[in-house]
């Protein structure tokens, strides 16, 4: 069994092109969940117990449909429901994003409670808003605690971004599949595929074990 | 939008077959968790191990398998391994073991961590008892290391249920499937995925409650965790995928 270089380095450029939506779908997908995973993390921490409700249902359930599903049902499902057709791309990028935020507000929720009480009831004593505490005072503290579980998160979802072929994205997997369905050499361009996804998770937590360093400078170091 | 009366009834209508399909994939996320815990064990067992190549393979091992998506898995060793090396799986072995790599590295992680928790208390004196290490490792360590790690395998399980979804790509007749062909054959896709993302929640759900009582069950931990150790919380994994 020889291994065909030569087919590699020919479809290599469109693998790439097709990578770049890979990335585009897990880097909005992401933006959606800090974003979405901050609000549901919110209402997990309210003192109205309907609100906190509605963020525990929000990340059972999106927590408990595996990722393909909730693509299908978005891309499709929806589609059906609604009458509106949503492309490719925007099914990808909703259903990532809503299934991450989920995780997002947990690694938030997290991170809040991490901060010690002491410090908002400071703020409080001294009295300051208990807006002006969160934004000020409790959430930059939280942040060193969410960095390196939000990369995790962001790992999983580039990971979770590798299925979005099956509704017709025509990502690094799809072209991959393709050119080797023409050129019978799904073992090279499968494999190609495979090394510089999982080089991209490597490159991804590096940085984040950078960040998290540089993060914590300053403070006891956790073990 | 179906009226929900049409979509019962479709659903009424396929439900011994959705049901049966919801067999398989817990089946297949059996016989795939029991694979990835003996495998799992092994592999944290080596991690932590005193010969240095032993522990730079197992570390190895669980960094690939962590960084590789799980698609991708599939389809690398359904389609293209199976082309180079000239074997052909049937869909479910292949599903089975491609689950079962990926999420071993995940529990050898997990009951690695569990292992370094012990310290080296438990291990000096099983052999102050004149213990072989053999008998330390299995009848002290790792049954302390997997027992504190419960909640974390647990959450591992319910990622593992989920994972099987994707077994739907190489035909595996499991519950993503059987609601592709069903929501392709009446065109009803909203009906039939919402039902199968159902099934898969109380799936998840109620794992995590059998998880919790039997947390709660256990005898208070012996050996405290670390401090900060519980900051970043187990819940917190990468397993969207």
């Amino acid at each position: 069994m020889g291994f065909d270089f030569d087919i590699v380095s020919r479809t290599m450029p469109a693998m790439l092109s097709g990578l770049v939506l890979t990335l585009e779908v897990a880097v909005w997908g992401m933006v959606i969940a800090l974003v979405l995973g901050l609000g549901a993390a919110a209402l997990g921490l309210s003192r109205y117990a309907t609100l906190r409700r509605i963020a525990t249902v929000w990340v059972a359930l999106l927590r408990g449909v595996p990722l393909l599903v909730f693509m299908y049902w978005v891309y499709y499902g929806l589609t059906q429901a609604s009458g509106i057709s949503l492309g490719p791309m925007v099914a990808a990028v909703l259903a990532v994003g809503l299934t991450g935020s989920a995780y997002m507000a947990e690694v938030y929720r997290a991170g809040i409670t991490a901060v010690d009480p002491g410090q908002r009831e400071a703020a409080a004593a001294l009295g300051l808003p208990a807006r002006t505490a969160f934004w000020r005072i409790t959430l930059p503290q939280a942040a060193r605690y969410v960095v390196a579980p939000s990369v995790n998160v962001f790992v999983g979802l580039l990971k979770g971004a590798t299925i979005v072929s099956v509704i017709g994205v025509a990502d690094m997997l799809y072209v991959a599949k393709k050119v080797s369905v023409q050129t019978f050499t799904p073992f090279e361009l499968y494999t190609t595929a495979g090394v510089i996804l999982i080089a991209i998770t490597v490159v991804v937590a590096v940085i984040g074990f950078l960040l998290e360093r540089r993060l914590s400078q300053g403070r006891e170091r956790y073990a | 939008m179906p009226s929900p009366l049409t979509a019962l009834h479709e659903i009424g209508a396929h439900l011994p077959q959705l049901l049966a399909g919801f067999g398989v994939s817990l089946v297949i996320a059996i016989a795939a968790m029991a694979a990835a815990l003996l495998v799992g064990t092994a592999i944290a067992v080596g991690a932590t191990s005193r010969w240095r190549i032993v522990k730079a393979l197992s570390f190895a091992y669980i960094q690939v398998f962590r960084g590789v998506a799980l698609y991708v898995l599939i389809i690398w060793v359904y389609f293209g391994l199976a082309i180079a090396v000239g074997v052909n799986f049937a869909p479910i072995p292949a599903g089975i073991l491609t689950l079962a790599l990926l999420n071993s590295a995940y529990l050898a992680e997990i009951i690695r961590t569990g292992l370094q928790q012990l310290g080296h208390g438990q291990s000096e004196a099983g052999a102050a008892l004149g213990l072989s290490r053999w008998t330390v490792l299995t009848r002290v360590e790792l049954p302390q290391a997997l027992r504190a790690m419960i909640p974390a395998i647990g959450n591992q399980f319910t990622d593992v249920v989920k994972d099987t979804s994707i077994l739907a790509v190489i035909a595996v007749p499991e519950l993503m499937y059987v609601s592709q062909n069903l929501a392709q054959q009446d065109f009803e896709p909203f009906t039939y995925y919402t039902f199968a993302g159902v099934l898969y929640i109380i799936a998840v759900t109620v794992i995590t409650a059998i998880v919790r009582r039997l947390e709660r069950r256990r005898a208070p931990a012996r050996v405290a965790a670390p401090a900060g150790t519980s900051v970043v919380s187990e819940t917190a994994q990468e397993g969207i995928l």
